[in-house]
This record gives structure tokens, C-alpha cells and sequence, in this order.
């Protein structure tokens, strides 16, 4: 029965990255802002990072505030795909298709060329920088 | 409007807002202008997606919704439980309660001080209605009494009339006979008696004037 839930009704916020960071050098705020607002506009709240760029670890870190998410969700924001890959891959959300279908081409197709090269020395190299 | 670099203000494009001493940047073609020669024959490469992947891909989106979907409901109703049982919640409740009781107790205090002034008034009040009582029944007896005393003298006043009775009745008949009673006559606003044709008294003499008078 649609009568017995009751549908969500857009409430004009969304929970997005906004690139910060400078040039050749990204590094996103997951953020709970209007939809309207520009990312350089005023920001409702802050509730992650996550960085682009892999760390000496060759890892990329993102921190979410799951509870502040969850209360978000819950009054009826939205979510961009970006951050709701990086939901789904932290177990938070169920799997984005976005990631299982980016997973197989990459296995598929082989890797481009680059211009920024992986970082060399503690961890080993990668054929395909995608994977 | 936000400051953009360029913008589309009543469908003309690639105005700056702001002032730059820069390069303008470049949102689109203008409409009207015609297709460049290296553009003029190129037919956009179309993906080709098998069907199967397509059906895949519907699959995994359908699930993630539906998912999603579920997983929105449920953030809502936990949102709607912790909000009655949060902290937050509970310490609304307790200030609340503690609010509830301190105006229980002040209305208290307020009534119990308007009804001791009520009852003073009220006692006032009774004290006056007894003295009102007391004052009517006394008027009451007085006028009683006086009643019965004006029907005493009123009774003995038919009494003393001389009524006739039935052993007087052949004496009263003769004695009507004898003298009969002549109600032709005029009478004055004084109450002098005119029997003849004289209509003013002082033509009368002194001797011959009647006058009846109201007892």
C-alpha cells in the first residue's frame, strides 16, 4: 500500500563534496548544504572529508560523521553519488551500483595514460591505477 | 544572483557579472550563430551497451533504490523514537513536570487566599440578609396587626348600620312609603344641593341650603 508509508517530500538540502583544496591538489568536505547554494556558499554542516589524493600509505582518507549522516538522511536530504559511493564502500549504506559497474570496465578496459604518476618507494606500483 | 564568473541573464549569454580584467570565460555557442566546418559532417559516436549488462545494471539500480528507499523509512521512525526518548527528551519532560508542579502550587496559595476573602464577604453578606429578614417579618407583624384592627373597625362599623331585618321589614316598607326620596336635584363641585331652578347658591337663603358631604 503507498498510503500506509508516508513519502518523503524534498526538503531542498543535499549532502555533497565541495572541492577545496588548490590547484593539482583536490580535497573535499562532504557537506550538508542547500541545494542552491554554490560550493562556496554557506554550508548547513560539515560531516566528513575525504581526500583525493593517496596518501604515503597509498590510501585515500575519508572521515564521516555517521550519526549527524544518519539524522540527515532521516529528515529527508539528499545524496550526490560521490558521497554515496564512499558511504556505501564504508558499510554504511548498501553498495552504490556506481562502484560494481566502475569495477568490472575497469577490469575490462586497460588503464590510460596519466600524468600524475602513483607514488613510488613503500608501497609497490600498480599496472592499473583504477583497481 | 550569485557571482559567476559568466551567466545567462534573459537568454544573453556570456555577461559577467563582475568586473574582470581577465579573459571572459565561455559558457556556450550563441544560438544563432552557425555550425563551425569541422563540425559540419561529425556524427557522435553512440554507446553500445549488450543487453544483458543493461539488465544487469537496472538490477543493481532497482536493488540500491529499493534499498535506500527502506533504509530512509527507517532513519525516520529511529529519528521519531529518539526524539521522545533521547536525552534531550527526557530533560524537556523532567523541566516540564517541574514546571507543572510550581504553577499547581501557586494556583493553590492564590485560591486558598480568594477563598479566605470570599468567605468574609459571604459572612457580611448573611449578616446583612439576617438583619433584612429580621426588619421584613417585623414590618410584616405590624402590618398584620394594623390590618386586623382597620377590619375591626370596619366590622363594627356594619354592624352598627342599620340593616333591615326580617322583623323589621314591614316597619322599614311603611316608613319608605311615608317618605320618599326625591333624587331630582343638581349638585355643586362644594357639594350644595339644588332642587329648584336657582343655579348659583348665594340665590339661595341661608336656611333652605343643603349640602351633602363625603364621609
Amino acid at each position: 500500500m503507498a498510503s500506509a508509508i508516508p513519502t518523503f517530500t524534498k526538503i531542498g538540502k543535499v549532502i555533497r563534496l565541495n572541492k577545496h583544496g588548490c590547484t593539482n591538489r583536490p580535497f573535499y568536505h562532504i557537506v550538508v548544504q542547500k541545494t542552491k547554494d554554490n560550493f562556496d556558499g554557506p554550508v548547513i554542516e560539515q560531516v566528513g572529508s575525504y581526500d583525493a589524493m593517496p596518501n604515503s600509505q597509498n590510501e585515500k582518507l575519508v572521515a564521516v560523521n555517521f550519526e549527524r549522516v544518519q539524522y540527515w538522511l532521516a529528515q529527508g536530504a539528499g545524496m550526490s553519488n560521490p558521497v554515496a559511493q564512499l558511504l556505501g564502500l564504508s558499510g554504511f549504506l548498501p553498495n552504490h551500483p556506481q562502484t560494481l559497474i566502475q569495477s568490472w570496465k575497469n577490469r575490462r578496459e586497460p588503464p590510460r595514460e596519466r600524468k600524475l604518476q602513483p607514488i613510488k618507494g613503500i608501497a609497490p606500483p600498480l599496472d592499473n591505477p583504477k583497481i | 544572483m550569485f557571482a559567476r564568473s559568466s551567466s545567462r541573464i534573459f537568454n544573453v549569454i556570456n555577461i559577467s557579472c563582475i568586473q574582470s580584467r581577465s579573459a571572459r570565460a565561455w559558457v556556450r555557442k550563441p544560438l544563432g550563430s552557425p555550425m563551425a566546418k569541422s563540425k559540419m559532417f561529425r556524427i557522435a559516436p553512440k554507446k553500445f551497451i549488450p543487453a544483458d549488462e543493461k539488465a544487469e545494471v537496472k538490477r543493481l539500480y532497482d536493488n540500491y533504490f529499493h534499498q535506500m528507499k527502506s533504509l530512509r523509512h527507517y532513519f525516520f521512525e529511529q529519528s521519531l523514537e529518539q526524539a521522545e526518548s533521547g536525552e534531550v527528551a527526557q530533560m524537556k519532560h523532567r523541566l516540564e513536570e517541574e514546571e507543572h508542579i510550581r504553577l499547581m502550587e501557586e494556583n493553590r496559595l492564590e485560591n486558598e487566599k480568594t477563598a479566605k476573602l470570599r468567605e468574609e464577604k459571604l459572612k457580611i453578606q448573611a449578616e446583612k440578609k439576617r438583619e433584612n429578614i429580621l426588619a421584613s417579618l417585623i414590618n410584616k407583624e405590624e402590618e398584620t396587626r394594623l390590618y386586623e384592627i382597620q377590619i375591626e373597625a370596619f366590622l363594627e362599623k356594619q354592624k352598627t348600620t342599620p340593616f333591615i331585618q326580617a322583623e323589621n321589614i314591614e316597619k322599614a316598607i311603611e316608613e319608605a312609603l311615608a317618605n320618599p326620596v326625591d333624587f331630582n336635584f343638581a349638585i355643586d363641585l362644594d357639594g350644595y344641593v339644588y332642587r329648584g331652578r336657582e343655579t348659583a347658591i348665594e340665590k339661595i337663603p341661608e336656611e333652605e341650603r343643603e349640602r351633602l358631604r363625603s364621609n
